[in-house]
């Protein structure tokens, strides 16, 4: 049976993803540690692993270039690629959240007439604005998205929120919450099928792992 | 609006130039397909390529509606590229051919065009090369048109492949005992799609009937191979979803002995394109191809809305992705390409032996260019061509074949020449 492929996202989700499949066993600490190598090996060599940008997970998915890949819901329902979802992970959990300066008047988003909106997120955003009738303004940013408010960039921002703190130190208040998200497996749709046999043993030792972290959350 | 000025000899998005032997596969595969489908005798079908729009667009089509290109005839009428095959065939069958006897087999090779964003494998023109059985409405039906689908991809040269296959009256099945409440309905098929499995506990952790849970959340989970059928059996719920199951596993037994289902993996959980299909339904996937190669199923509401109501079952599949997996696995077909370039020369001697090769089977090309010997050498070697013929007087060769040099002569070139094409 060939060997499956599973794309992780670089950056500040890395650590608990690779935790996590260290508890299902398979291991890629060590190798990512040791090598800058693109393609890595699990201590077991049961399967492999790339490290993308995390909004590039769901296109190396859908591609097939990685049967399998384990993506925040927040950049899987902004990029909309046509993957299976089959299993939610137990961490990474954040939302994404319409937030604004503190002094902002009082009034419903509704009402703003074409609101500036910063975002790294521009299909939800949209889409969120949309929903209420508000044709908005979407600044396109790569990061310090919180910053745009403060200097007049914009009248608003979406962006992750995980603690709040950020917004917080930076006199912005959350309005909305457009989404939750935690981290997900998500599956190409004819790895699914050619390797279903493997696909479903890597999927039952991550789903153990859910449950046993479910399990000790209860207590 | 872009107004960029072209480049020149620019093309638009999703669309591609195939030339010399990215052609020559292309047809020879298309060639192979054709041959194969003749074999189960399915007979060719040529639909035009345009069509009213109000034609294609109907009821039944309405999936692909949207993607048509559309434009207007003088006369003010909008027209439409076909967006597939099976809608102008069914019109087809159920205008011109509703007195015939039945079944109707038809094949068809054709570019289909859709206005798609060109991503994820997905073109604006593209192949599709498939069958319609139109007219019989048994598993025995259903099989033939899936078995068909195998033996076409296994003499394309596809040597890894899985169909998957599911049947829609499952999942319509369980919808008609879902409660109407709200958009679970829809909520449900996009977690089934996605084979999300908190997405189906989440609808399920909705529902107040315990055996409907059940069912639900099995659902992303119903699949592998004959194994699945006594358990989807088991989570019907009604006769709808029963008969479901039923045909599925009628249609299964007759793939047993067509001797194909090592190929078929089933999966209930198969709810995409659920507006059209009324029975079972497939894709199939190859390694290398992240995409669906062929998709079809039954589809028994069309035909009617042209003519008397006729079932009728088909599959698709597309040529270029097709090409994709047998170059992924290394087995893109042989294509006969040109056997020798001869030297111009004003012997009518040397002209007739040129003619006499192309009689034989030959592939032959004059060269035009009036290279000298090690330029015209060069040049085959160049162009992937074994051989160059060098006129040695009237009806005189050398012949030059890699490393190798021969004289012939009018005696001996029949021999010769046919020694190349075996």
């Amino acid at each position: 049976m060939d060997r499956l492929r599973i794309a992780l996202p670089k950056g500040r989700s890395l650590s608990a993803t690779l935790g996590f499949l260290a508890q299902a066993g398979y291991d890629f600490r060590e190798s990512v540690q040791h090598s800058r190598r693109l393609l890595v090996l699990d201590g077991a060599g049961k399967l492999e692993a790339v490290f993308v940008k995390p909004k590039d997970v769901p296109v190396f998915v859908e591609y097939g270039a990685a049967d399998l890949g384990i993506v925040g819901t927040d950049v899987l329902r902004e990029v909309e690629r046509d993957v299976y979802e089959p299993l939610l992970l137990p961490f990474g959990y954040c939302r994404l959240s319409v937030a604004a300066p503190a002094d902002r008047p009082d009034i419903p988003l509704r009402w703003e007439p074409s609101p500036r909106v910063a975002t790294s997120y521009p299909n939800l955003t949209y889409r969120f604005f949309q929903e209420r009738g508000v044709s908005p303004e979407i600044i396109l940013l790569s990061g310090s998205v919180e910053l745009s408010p403060l200097v007049g960039l914009a009248d608003l921002l979406v962006d992750m929120v995980e603690t709040g703190r950020t917004l917080r130190e930076n006199g912005l208040v959350e309005l909305r919450t457009i989404l939750h998200s935690q981290a997900e497996l998500i599956a190409n749709r004819a790895s699914y099928v050619l390797k279903s046999e493997a696909m479903a043993a890597l999927i039952d030792d991550l789903r153990r792992v859910v449950a046993r972290v479910g399990a000790s959350d209860a207590v | 609006m872009n107004h960029r000025k072209l480049v020149p000899g620019e093309l638009p998005p999703g669309v591609a130039d195939l030339f010399a032997q990215r052609a020559e596969q292309k047809l020879a595969l298309e060639a192979l397909l054709r041959d194969c489908f003749s074999r189960w005798g399915y007979q060719p079908v040529i639909p035009p390529t345009f069509e009213y729009a109000e034609t294609l667009a109907s009821e039944a089509g309405v999936r692909l509606a949207e993607e048509m290109y559309r434009f207007f005839d003088r006369d003010g009428r909008a027209l439409a590229l076909r967006p597939d095959l099976t809608i102008p065939t069914a019109r087809i069958a159920g205008v011109k051919l509703f007195d015939q006897p039945l079944p109707l087999r038809f094949h068809y090779v054709g570019s289909v065009f859709r206005y798609e964003e060109p991503r994820a494998g997905k073109r604006r023109e593209f192949t599709q090369a498939g069958v319609e059985l139109i007219g019989a409405s048994k598993p025995l039906a259903d099989a033939e048109v899936i078995a068909l689908l195998v033996d076409a991809l296994r003499r394309a040269g596809l040597a890894q492949f899985r169909v998957r296959l599911g049947q829609i009256g499952f999942f319509r099945g369980l919808l008609a005992v879902l409660p109407s409440a709200g958009d679970l309905a829809e909520r449900l098929r996009v977690a089934v799609d996605r084979k999300s499995q908190a997405g189906v506990e989440a609808v399920a952790g909705e529902l107040e009937d315990a055996r409907l849970r059940e069912t639900v959340v099995a659902l992303p989970t119903l699949v592998g191979g004959g194994e699945v059928l006594p358990v989807a059996e088991r989570l019907a719920l009604n006769q709808e979803m029963r008969a479901a199951v039923e045909n599925l596993h009628s249609v299964w037994g007759r793939l047993q002995q067509y001797g194909v289902t090592q190929s078929i993996m089933l999966d209930l959980g198969q709810v995409r394109g659920m507006a059209y299909y009324t029975g079972v339904l497939f894709e199939v996937f190859a390694p290398g191809v992240g995409f669906p190669l062929a998709g079809g199923g039954r589809y028994d509401r069309l035909v009617g809305h042209f003519g008397p109501d006729r079932p009728a079952v088909g599959f698709a599949l597309t040529v270029e992705r097709l090409l994709a997996a047998l170059e992924h696995q290394d087995n893109v077909p042989g294509t006969h390409a040109v056997d020798v370039v001869f030297q111009a020369c004003d012997h009518v001697a040397c002209l007739a032996m040129v003619q006499q090769a192309r009689e034989w089977g030959a592939h032959v090309m004059v060269d035009l260019a009036d290279r000298g010997a090690e330029d015209l050498i060069a040049y085959a070697r160049s162009q992937g061509i074994p051989r160059v013929a060098l006129c040695e007087g009237a009806g005189r060769v050398r012949l030059i074949v890699g490393a190798e040099t021969r004289l012939v002569d009018a005696a001996g070139w029949e021999s010769e020449v046919r020694s190349w094409i075996g």
